[in-house]
This record gives structure tokens, sequence and C-alpha cells, in this order.
């Protein structure tokens, strides 16, 4: 009954527009490559000191859930990943609008976020006490171990294994650019004051996808390829629902499990939903060609993550990542200290906010789906001008992120190695992966070490370590069991034919 | 006491206003920038987004915008602040970090020689807290845990702030300490309340919410007298041992401003810290307002500095990013 009274006053006119209206400028400043959720949440918190608590941080929600699926606008229309998150729709979500089919793709995109989103807001609103504790379980070995897992994901992802190993050795080393996370010191910064926190993650992003794909259509300007006006309708056939569903589960349980664990973030789990739907894919080869399973396990995860790395901060005081620890202080300037504490003292704010969390899933939808045939209209543009247009928001985002000139070299510099990559067949996907979990594998390799006194053995131990050393294996030896049972299988039917 | 204080900083600013204000009509008539060597959200960011707010309400005619320029633990902005052009009209944030630490470590193309400096307005206190299962539960447990142990300290980056003060506290205190450095405060945090390290820096807003939930005990205040927020934890110097330690945060801006605009600014700031709105949101925010003259500011950057460089020494960091 009281949770029923706290949840009233979400209904209020006033309360309805502000989340509404949030969630519309995070899609559009998701959308717009360069300008982030993180930072649309920071430059709104100000707004939000003279608002009643429930709506001043039910609005930050909204541009963040809005900003997070925005950024798969970008991702598919114009291959320009707006944000991590988002870089693993590349891959099936830009075929599939050069083929035609930029609608669905965005229809699928809308959809899966809001699977992702609901069923991320149910774990949130009612097991956030319980599982925020599996938040604490993770400690370095931990931390290690769900790295080594995610970086297996390279060697399923690219065809050609030699050369996919070497993409993921060429980004970890990359990663390595940059003050060392244990002792300090600075890596291959050659003295360039601007490189001392390594390579900017998101303007090498856009470098390597949207620079480089720039390059390609370059090449290809004098070939008169056939101008994209055909944008199919947005809803995906019950078909491709159906062809879908099993990725939009695993990516919905993917992500809402890897944003209760804090610090990986939404970029790990959509490329991890992104594998594990392909893996267990009655098709897996036709990911990467614009299959829309593909656009529905990459971004079900990703907005899966969003509701549930409110988890964590809420309930322990912890934000699971960069938007969240954003959210965190516009709570602490309402006077609010979350944490277990806020669940006793302020139960309207909390309730407020798993309310919230809906709303904006909602209003998420929504939108979304009305402004497709607006977005879609971006492939209208002929193609070298469009392609003008894209290097103009390349250097633009990559340098609203920091304003730090040093990342306009970096992303032109990654526009150039993705090209290269892309020309000669190494895999993309694998870099960036490397590129994320490279440092999270290394710094936490090396805090254990410290912590254990260089004691190997803790990285073997514990149930939850044990568990993604063995999923792992399981992973990276499977494609050879599959292999085998498949030749297995056409040699009986083989034999069985014969006779 | 605080409603006099303030009080008298008004009028003592309404009247150096009144006289500045006439004579230099002409500065600012255009926006101040000011560089934020951190991301937009963390506290600095925010701290200054409400000295921005409060100058738009207490001085006439003059708006503050706010650049982030993230990186290098705060060496970017500060270099891009100290290097910027010496008109008034770019600022920077002063932390303790990137200008009494970093420059120690080598690597930085500034040194304090660059810093001219406008004034201070909060100070963060400093507890260090025992985290959950933790083998020690108050001060004397801890210095007797540590003669035959060395404590893992959690801090949120190597050569940061807390990683120097906790390293400061064991050369005061004649023990040794394992630091594990993190990446950010929130990462060692969780560490921590998960119990994966034995204690770390905290602030007194974080700890008293994660005390009160049972997951981090105040071991000690690095202050020289009790707080009121927590009047049953000790400080250092009580226990005798002579370390003190907080952060700061302050206005910070290139040398060879002009001075009559470097006057101003320094008058403006004083009183936009003055401002009650201002003070009651950052207390909210867990600072502790506190003002301090430019003077006052480049004395404490300069002892923190001499402290540092002695710790950075003592582990072997000092001057390693040099080429």
């Amino acid at each position: 009954m009281e949770t029923l009274a706290y949840l009233l006053p979400l209904f209020s006119p006033s309360i309805l527009g502000a989340i509404g209206l949030g969630t519309l400028g995070g899609l559009i400043i998701g959308a717009l490559p360069g300008l982030t959720a993180t930072m649309g949440v920071a430059l709104l918190i100000p707004l939000t000191f003279g608002m009643a608590p429930i709506m001043g941080l039910n609005m930050l929600i909204g541009i963040y859930i809005g900003g997070i699926y925005g950024g798969c606008v970008a991702s598919i229309l114009l291959r320009t990943p707006g944000t991590p998150a988002s870089a693993a729709t590349v891959l099936d979500g830009y075929p599939m609008a050069q083929k035609g089919e930029a609608g669905k793709a965005l229809g699928m995109a809308t959809i899966a976020s809001t699977i992702g989103g609901f069923v991320a807001a149910v774990v949130l609103a009612l097991l956030a006490p319980q599982l925020a504790s599996v938040a604490l379980k993770f400690g370095a070995p931990e931390y290690f171990a769900l790295a080594m897992f995610g970086l297996t994901i390279i060697a399923s992802l690219s065809g050609d294994v030699l050369k996919g190993a070497i993409s993921g050795f060429l980004g970890i080393l990359i990663s390595c650019v940059g003050a060392d996370p244990i002792s300090g010191v600075l890596r291959y910064t050659f003295g360039v004051t601007g490189f001392a926190s390594g390579f900017s993650f998101t303007p090498a992003l856009i470098g390597l996808f949207a620079l480089s794909e720039v390059f390609v259509q370059m090449e290809r300007l004098h070939l008169k390829d056939e101008q994209i006006v055909e944008v199919s309708g947005r809803w995906p056939s019950k078909k491709e629902m159906k062809e879908s569903a099993n990725a939009l589960t695993r990516g919905s349980i993917i992500g809402t499990f890897i944003g209760i664990i804090p610090g990986v973030g939404s970029g790990t789990a959509a490329w991890i939903s992104y594998n594990e739907a392909r893996r267990t894919s009655h098709t897996p080869e036709k990911f990467g060609t614009g299959y829309i399973a593909g656009v529905a396990a990459t971004e079900s995860a990703n907005n899966a993550v969003c509701a549930a790395a409110l988890i964590p901060l809420l309930a322990l005081g912890i934000p699971g990542d960069v938007v969240t620890a954003v959210l965190m202080g516009g709570l602490m300037i309402q006077g609010l200290a979350p944490g277990p504490m806020l669940f006793q003292t302020n139960p309207d704010v909390v309730v407020g906010i798993f309310g919230g969390t809906f709303i904006a899933t909602f209003f998420m939808f929504a939108f979304g789906m009305l402004l497709i045939p607006v977005f879609s209209k971006i492939l209208n543009i002929p193609r070298h001008m469009l392609a003008i247009l894209i290097v103009v928001f390349c250097f633009i985002g990559s340098f609203a992120i920091n304003l730090n000139p040093v990342d306009l070299y970096t992303m032109v510099a990654f526009g150039v190695i993705g090209w290269g990559m892309q020309k000669f067949g190494f895999s993309q996907a694998a870099f960036c992966i490397a590129l994320i979990l490279g440092p999270m594998a290394e710094s936490n390799l090396r805090r254990g070490l410290l912590q254990t006194g260089d004691d190997l053995g803790a990285f073997l131990s514990g149930p939850i370590t044990q568990t993604f050393l063995v999923l792992t294996v399981l992973s990276l030896v499977w494609p050879y069991i599959r292999q085998r049972l498949d030749n297995r299988k056409a040699k009986k039917k083989a034999v069985t034919s014969k006779q | 006491m605080l409603k006099i204080n303030v009080a008298k900083v008004l009028t003592a600013a309404a009247a150096m206003a009144m006289v500045a204000v006439p004579a230099f009509a002409a500065f600012p008539d255009r926006p101040i920038q000011v560089i934020v060597p951190y991301s937009a959200g963390g506290s600095t960011d925010l701290s200054l987004r409400l000295l921005a707010d409060s100058f738009k309400r207490n001085v006439k005619g003059s708006t503050m915008v706010i650049r982030n320029q993230p990186g290098g633990g705060g060496s970017i902005g500060v270099s891009a602040t100290v290097h910027a052009r010496p008109d008034g009209y770019t600022l920077g944030a002063g932390a303790q970090g990137p200008l009494s630490l970093l420059p120690h470590l080598g690597g930085t193309d500034y040194s304090l020689e660059d810093v001219e400096y406008i004034g201070m307005m909060s100070r963060s206190l400093q507890l260090l807290v025992a985290c959950k299962d933790a083998p020690f539960t108050d001060f004397d447990s801890f210095m007797a845990y540590s003669k035959d142990h060395a404590p893992q300290i959690g801090n949120s980056g190597a050569g940061g702030a807390n990683h120097v003060s906790a390293e400061a506290f064991a050369k005061a205190a004649g023990i040794k300490v394992k630091s594990v450095p993190y990446q950010g405060s929130s990462q060692a945090r969780t560490a921590c309340i998960g119990g994966h390290i034995d204690a770390m820096v905290a602030s007194p807003a974080e700890a008293l919410t994660q005390s009160q939930a049972g997951n981090m005990t105040p071991l000690f205040l690095m202050e020289e007298k009790r707080i009121d927020l927590f009047p049953d934890t000790p400080t250092a110097v009580e226990k005798g041992i002579n370390f003190t330690w907080s952060s700061w945060k302050g206005l910070i801006a290139p040398k060879n401003i002009p001075a009559e605009n470097l006057s101003l600014l320094r008058e403006e700031f004083k009183k936009a810290v003055a401002d009650p709105e201002f003070q009651k949101k950052m207390t909210e925010m867990g600072e502790l307002v506190e003002y301090a003259d430019a003077d006052t500011l480049k004395k404490q950057v300069e002892a923190d500095s001499k402290t540092a460089e002695a710790v950075l020494r003592d582990v072997g960091m000092y001057g390693m990013n040099k080429n």
C-alpha cells in the first residue's frame, strides 16, 4: 500500500513531463556522436538543483536510459558508435542499413532496448538489496577471470583465428599506453602530456569504425553504387522476432548480471551477449552480415545494464559505471546518500527511482519508434555528402569528449588502422574487445599479484573465478568440438547415403 | 559565529566591490571559463558548478562556464590552465593532486612557479577507515596489527592524493603499509565494502553512511581535533602521531594576469564562496566550505608539496616520469 502511495506522485504531469523531456533529450544526445549519456547527465545536474529529488533524479535517469539507447542510431546508420556500449551494434546494424533495412534495424534496437530495460528494471525493483551482494564478491581474481572470459570472444568472432589473435594482441598492446595502473609510471607516451591517460576510448572507437568506413567508401566512390533510398518499415516481422527471441532473452539476462558487477560496463555486456547469441544460434554464420538477432543481442544487453547498474548504486552506494557515478553526485547534492540506509530513510525516493526507471523505459520505446522515420532520412543524403558529414562528426565528436586536441590525432590514427584492418581482413571487433578488456585484465592481474604477494594460486581459487575460467576454456574449445561433431554427423550421413 | 563571519565577509566584499567596479567596468565583459581537470560529475566538477551558480547570483554581469579537460590525473587540465592566455578569462580548478603531487612524479609540463592563486573554497577532511572484515576495528588495534603485518590500504590511483596521505601517515607512525591502487575512488570503495582490502582513506560523508550500514569502521581522523560528525573517532594527533592531512579545492589562474583583473577576481571569488545557498549545497555534498585567500592557499599548496615530495622519495616514485 505504501509503495503505491510512493508511486502515485510519479504520474503527476510535471514529473511525467520531466522524465519524458529527460528521455527525449538523452535520446538525441546519445544519437549524436561524441555526446554521451555521461555528459548529458553531468551537464543537466545543475538544472536539477532546484527540483524535488524524485523529479530531478528521474529526469537524470531518463537522460541516462535515453542516452544509452540513442547510441544505436549512429551505430546503425553511420557506423559511428557514439558510446562504447553501441560499438557491437555496428556489426549487424550497419550491414542491415546497407541492405536497406535501416528502419527494421532501428526498430529491433528499440524493441530490444525496451525488453532489456524492463527485465533489468523488474530485477531492480524486486531484488535490488539481495542481488547487490553479488557486486561485493568481485575481487581482483574474479575481475581478471571475467576479463579472460570476455577476451575469448576474440577467438570465436574472428573467422581467421591467427589474424583475430593478432588484432587482439595489438589492441592489448595499444591499451598499455598511458599511466601504468599500479605503479603510475607513464608508458609509451613519448613525452606527450595529452597521452598521460592513454588513448581516449571514444575517439579511438570513432576512428576505428567510422573514419575507417569513410576511407573504404571513398575508395568506392567511382563505382556507381546504388543509393539506399528504400528504408523498410520499423517493425520486425513475426519470423524475425522468433529468430531473435533467444538473443533477446540472453542479452537481457547477461546485461542485468554484468550491470550489477561494478566497473564492467555496457560495452563488455554487449560483446558478451553478442557472442553468446551467436554461439547458441542455429545459424551462427549469419551474424555479422546484417542479421537482426545480432542487433537484438547487443541492444537488449546494453540497456539492461542501465537499470541493473542502479542496483549497486542504490543498495550499496557503489556506482557501477561512469554515468551512475555522476548520478550519485546528483543524489548527494540533493542531500541523499545512496547506500543501504537510503532504503530505510528515504523509501519514497527509492521507490520513486524504481518507478521512474519503468516510465523512462516506456518513453524511450515511444520516442524511439516515433523518431525512426526521421532518423532514417539521414540515409537519403547522397553518399559523398554523407561521407563528408561523417568526417565532420568524427572530428567534433572526438574533440567534444575531453576537449583534448591529442584525441583528434588518436581518432585519425585509429581511422587509418581501422581501414588497414578492414582492407587486410583483420577483425576490428577483436581489436575493440581487446581495447575494452585489456586494461581490466592487466590492472586486476597486477593488483591481485600485489595483494597476494605474487601468488598465482589466488587466480584459480574461489567459485566465481573457477566458473569463469571453466567458461573460458569451454568457449575456446567449443568451436573444435562442434566441428568434430559436425564432421562425424557428415560422415555418418555420407555412409548412410552410400548404402 | 558563522553568521557574523559571513556578514563581515559580505560587507567587506561589498565595500571592495563598490570601489572596484567603477574603475574596471570593462572586465569581465564576457564569460569567464573555468577549466576543471576532471570529468563532469565528480566532486570537483560539481563544486565548481555550484561556484559558477553562485557567481551568477552574486557578481553582476559576470558568468562562469565550466570546461572539463580530464586526463592524466588532472595534469592535462592544469597544464591547459597555466598555459592559457593570462587575461583573467581563463581560470582553473585547483586541486591537490595535480598541483602538490604530480609535478614530483615528473611528466607534467608545469611547476608551481607557473601557478597564480585566486583563493581556496573548501577542504575535504579525510579519515582512515577499516574495511569490512578487517582484522582491526579501532586505532589501537590497527596500530597493534601493523606491528607485524603490512595492512593493505586501497587508494584511488598510484601517486594520487590518498596514496600519498596513507604513505605519509605510515611514515609518521613508523609502520609499514601496502598500498593497493585502484582506478578511481569508487573502485576502491567497492573493494573496501567487499572486504578485498583492509583499509582506505575516505571522506566523512562516505564514511558516515557506510559505517552506519556496518561496512566501514572509522579508525582515525586526519585533523588536529575531533569533529562533531564523528565524536568517538580519535585524531592521529591526540594519539601522539604528528600527522594531519586534508585535501582542498580552490581557484587558480595562469601567471601574469593584469593586477586589477586579478584583484577583482579574488574579491568576486570571496563573495561567491560566502553565498549561503552555495554553502548549503556544498555542505549537503559533504564538502567543508572554508574560504582562504590566495596567499594562504599558496602556502597550503607548497606545504603539501613538500610533504608529498618527501613521501614520494621514500616510496621511490619521485621523478619516475621525468624524460
